[in-house]
C-alpha cells in the first residue's frame, strides 16, 4: 500500500503537474460550454 | 411486469448483494470499515463518487425534466468542474494529512469541540431525514406505476442493501457502486437506443434532435440573467459552484468515500475526472428526455403520467371533468401527429420556411397540449387538495414500461433499484461514521478496542438503515416531506460551507466567532428563504457569504486572538 502511495506521489505529486490537470479541467469545461452553446443555437 | 422481467430484476439484485458481501469480507478494524484501510484505486473513487451523487431520482427525474422544461437543467452542473480543482486544491490534502475519519474532525482540530459537534449534528439531521426520502421517492412511483405496497417497496428499496453494508462497509459500497453504475449505464444505453428505434421509420435522429429543438427542448444554454430562474449560466456557473464545493467539500456521504483512496494523488484523479465526466453524462440523461417528447409526438400519451393520480380522479366526482380533458388531449395528439409529420417532410426537404411555418404550428398545439395537463393537474388538486401533482418523475418510467421488450423492462427496474442504493449504502455509512467518530468516541467511550468500534459501527450502520426506512414509511403519509427536505438540504449546506472556508482560508478567526457566525448564518438564511426573494440555489451562496462576512465582524470582540502558524493547514 505504502509503495502504491509513495509510486503516486513521485509521478503525480508535483505542484507543476496538478496545476496542467486543474487546467485540463477548466479548459475541458469551457470546452464544453462552447458546444453546448453552438448546440442549442444549432437545433434552435 | 413479466417472469422474465422479474427474473431479471430479482438475479441483479440478488447479485448486487452478494457480490457486496463477497467484497467487504474480512474487515478487523475502524479505518478498514470506514475508510477500506485507505486502499481504493482512482478509478473506485470516481465511481463511488458519482453513484453517491446519482440517486435513483436523478435517473427518473432528469429525463422528465428535458421533457416539460428542455435541457437548461444541465447548467445546474457546470460549477462542479471548478468545486473538483478548489477541493483539490484545499479540502484534499487537508483532509489527508490530519488523517480524519470525518469532515468534521478536522473542525476541532481547527477551532473546537462545539462547532465540530454543531457541524456534525447539522449534518446527521439534514442526512438522516433525506436518506429516508432518497427510499420513499423511488418507491412511490414504482408502487404508483406497478400497483406493488409502497410499504413493502420501501423495506426492499432500503432493506437489502443494508446486508452488505453493514457487514462490508465502505469497501463494499465503493466495489458495489462499481457495478451498479456499469448496469445503470448499460440499462440507459439501450433505453435510449430503444427510444430512437421505436420513433417512425423515416425518422431518424438527427430529425428528432431538430424536432425537439423546435419544441425549444434543447435548450442547453440559457445566458439571460434573473434571480428567480433556477437554470441559466450564470446561477449554474456560481450557484452550483458554491453547493458542489458544500457538498463534495463538507458532505460526510462524499468525503467518505476519497477518503478511502490510497493516496492524496488518487483521491485528487477521482474528483477530477469526476469534475470532466459529470457535465457530458448529466446531457446524455436528459437528451433522453428531449427525444422522449418527439416520440410523444408521434405516439400517444396520457395527460398525465401518474397513472394512479388519474385513477383515483376516475373513482371520485370529478371523473366526468377529467374525462373532457383527455378527450381534448386524444384529439389533440391526433393534429399534433399529422402536424409532426409535416414537419418531418420540411426537414428533408429542406426548405427554411417551410421548417419555420411547421414549426409554429407545432409550438401552438404543443402549448395547448400543455393547457391541458395543467387543467388536468388542477382537477386533481380539486379532488385531493394535498395532492403533488408535479408527474416529471413518471414520464421516463411510463415510457420504460409501456414501450420497452420483456426482459429489458426488468432490467431499467433494476436501474432505479441500484441508483438508489449507491446513494442511500454511501449515507447510511456516512450516518455511521459520523455518529461513532464525532460522538461516541468523541463525547462518549474514548478508549476501547478495535473489535469493539468496528461492533459498534456496524449496529449504527443498522439503526441508520432502520431508521431511513422508517422515515420512508412515514414519508408516505406526507406529500410535501420530499420538498420539505430538499429545503432542509439547501438551508444548511451554505452555512456548513463557510465554516470550513472559514477554517481554511482565514487562520485570524478562532472557534468562537466561527461558531457564532454560523449560528447567525443560518438565522440569515432561513429569513431569506422566507421572504422568498432568489430561487434556492443562491441560498449556498448567501449562507457561505455571510458566515464569513459575520466572522470576520465578531473576531475583533474576543479578548484572545490566537494566531495559528502560517503552514499549520496548508498544503
Amino acid at each position: 500500500m505504502k509503495k502504491a502511495a509513495s509510486h503516486d506521489e513521485k509521478h503525480l505529486g508535483g505542484a507543476q503537474s496538478w496545476t496542467r490537470w486543474y487546467l485540463l479541467v477548466i479548459g475541458w469545461l469551457a470546452v464544453l460550454i462552447i458546444l453546448f452553446y453552438l448546440f442549442t443555437k444549432y437545433f434552435s | 411486469m413479466s417472469t422474465l422481467d422479474w427474473l431479471v430484476l430479482l438475479i441483479t439484485l440478488a447479485g448486487i448483494v452478494s457480490y457486496g458481501v463477497l467484497r467487504g469480507r474480512g474487515q478487523q478494524s475502524m479505518e478498514g470499515y470506514f475508510l477500506s484501510n485507505k486502499s481504493l484505486p482512482w478509478y473506485i473513487i470516481l465511481l463511488s463518487i458519482m453513484g453517491t451523487q446519482a440517486s435513483a431520482i436523478t435517473f427518473l427525474s432528469a429525463p422528465g425534466q428535458a421533457y416539460t422544461d428542455g435541457m437548461r437543467f444541465v447548467q445546474y452542473y457546470f460549477g462542479l468542474p471548478l468545486a473538483m480543482v478548489v477541493l483539490c486544491v484545499t479540502f484534499v490534502p487537508i483532509f489527508h494529512r490530519l488523517k480524519v475519519y470525518t469532515a468534521y474532525e478536522f473542525l476541532e482540530q481547527r477551532f473546537d469541540l462545539k462547532t465540530r459537534t454543531f457541524t456534525s449534528f447539522l449534518f446527521l439531521l439534514q442526512r438522516g431525514l433525506s436518506t429516508g426520502i432518497s427510499i420513499y421517492a423511488p418507491s412511490i412511483i414504482l408502487s404508483s406505476l406497478l400497483g406493488w405496497n409502497i410499504y413493502w417497496t420501501n423495506i426492499f428499496m432500503g432493506g437489502l442493501l443494508i446486508i452488505y453494508t453493514v457487514s462490508g462497509g465502505t469497501k463494499a459500497v465503493a466495489y458495489t457502486q462499481k457495478q451498479q453504475f456499469f448496469i445503470i449505464f448499460a440499462g440507459m444505453f439501450l433505453a435510449g437506443y430503444m427510444l430512437v428505434k421505436l420513433l417512425p421509420g423515416d425518422v431518424s435522429l438527427g430529425d428528432a434532435l431538430h424536432i425537439s429543438g423546435k419544441l425549444g427542448r434543447l435548450n442547453v444554454i440559457v445566458t439571460d440573467f434573473n434571480w428567480q430562474d433556477k437554470y441559466n449560466i450564470w446561477s449554474g456557473l456560481i450557484g452550483g459552484f458554491f453547493l458542489a464545493l458544500s457538498y463534495f467539500g463538507t458532505d460526510q456521504s462524499q468525503v467518505g468515500r476519497y477518503l478511502a483512496a490510497r493516496s492524496v494523488a488518487q483521491s485528487r484523479i477521482g474528483l477530477l475526472m469526476n469534475g470532466m465526466v459529470k457535465v457530458p453524462m448529466q446531457f446524455l440523461i436528459m437528451l433522453i428526455g428531449a427525444l422522449l417528447l418527439v416520440f410523444y409526438q408521434f405516439y400517444e400519451a396520457p395527460v398525465l403520467f401518474n397513472k394512479a393520480q388519474l385513477q383515483q380522479v376516475y373513482a371520485s366526482p370529478y371523473k366526468q371533468e377529467l374525462q373532457q380533458v383527455q378527450q381534448h388531449y386524444d384529439q389533440l395528439a391526433e393534429r399534433k401527429k399529422a402536424e409532426v409529420q409535416q414537419m418531418t417532410d420540411a426537414l428533408h426537404r429542406g426548405n427554411q420556411s417551410d421548417i419555420k411555418q411547421a414549426q409554429q404550428i407545432l409550438l401552438s398545439s404543443q402549448q395547448q397540449s400543455e393547457d391541458l395537463r395543467r387543467q388536468a393537474q388542477k382537477i386533481i388538486r380539486k379532488a385531493d387538495p394535498a395532492a403533488d401533482t408535479n408527474d416529471t418523475n413518471y414520464i421516463f418510467l411510463y415510457f420504460v414500461l409501456n414501450n420497452l421488450p420483456k426482459g429489458l423492462i426488468g432490467l431499467l427496474i433494476a436501474v432505479i433499484f441500484l441508483a438508489a442504493w449507491g446513494s442511500i449504502a454511501a449515507a447510511l455509512n456516512s450516518l455511521s461514521s459520523t455518529t461513532i467518530v464525532d460522538f461516541y468516541q468523541r463525547l462518549g467511550r474514548k478508549k476501547a478496542s478495535d473489535i469493539h468500534y468496528l461492533k459498534v459501527s456496524r449496529w449504527c450502520t443498522l439503526f441508520w438503515g432502520v431508521f431511513s426506512i422508517l422515515v420512508a414509511q412515514f414519508a408516505s403519509k406526507m406529500g410535501s416531506l420530499i420538498e420539505a427536505v430538499n429545503i432542509l438540504g439547501s438551508l444548511f449546506y451554505g452555512t456548513i460551507l463557510g465554516i470550513f472556508l472559514v477554517a481554511f482560508y482565514f487562520k485570524r478567526i478562532t472557534g468562537t466567532p466561527a461558531f457564532w457566525a454560523a449560528l447567525l448564518a443560518e438565522a440569515g438564511v432561513i429569513i431569506v428563504y422566507l421572504l422568498q426573494i432568489v430561487s434556492f440555489l443562491w441560498l449556498n451562496v448567501i449562507g457561505c457569504g455571510l458566515v464569513i462576512l459575520l466572522a470576520h465582524m465578531i473576531q475583533p470582540f474576543q479578548k484572545k486572538i490566537i494566531p495559528l502558524p502560517a503552514d499549520h493547514f496548508t498544503d
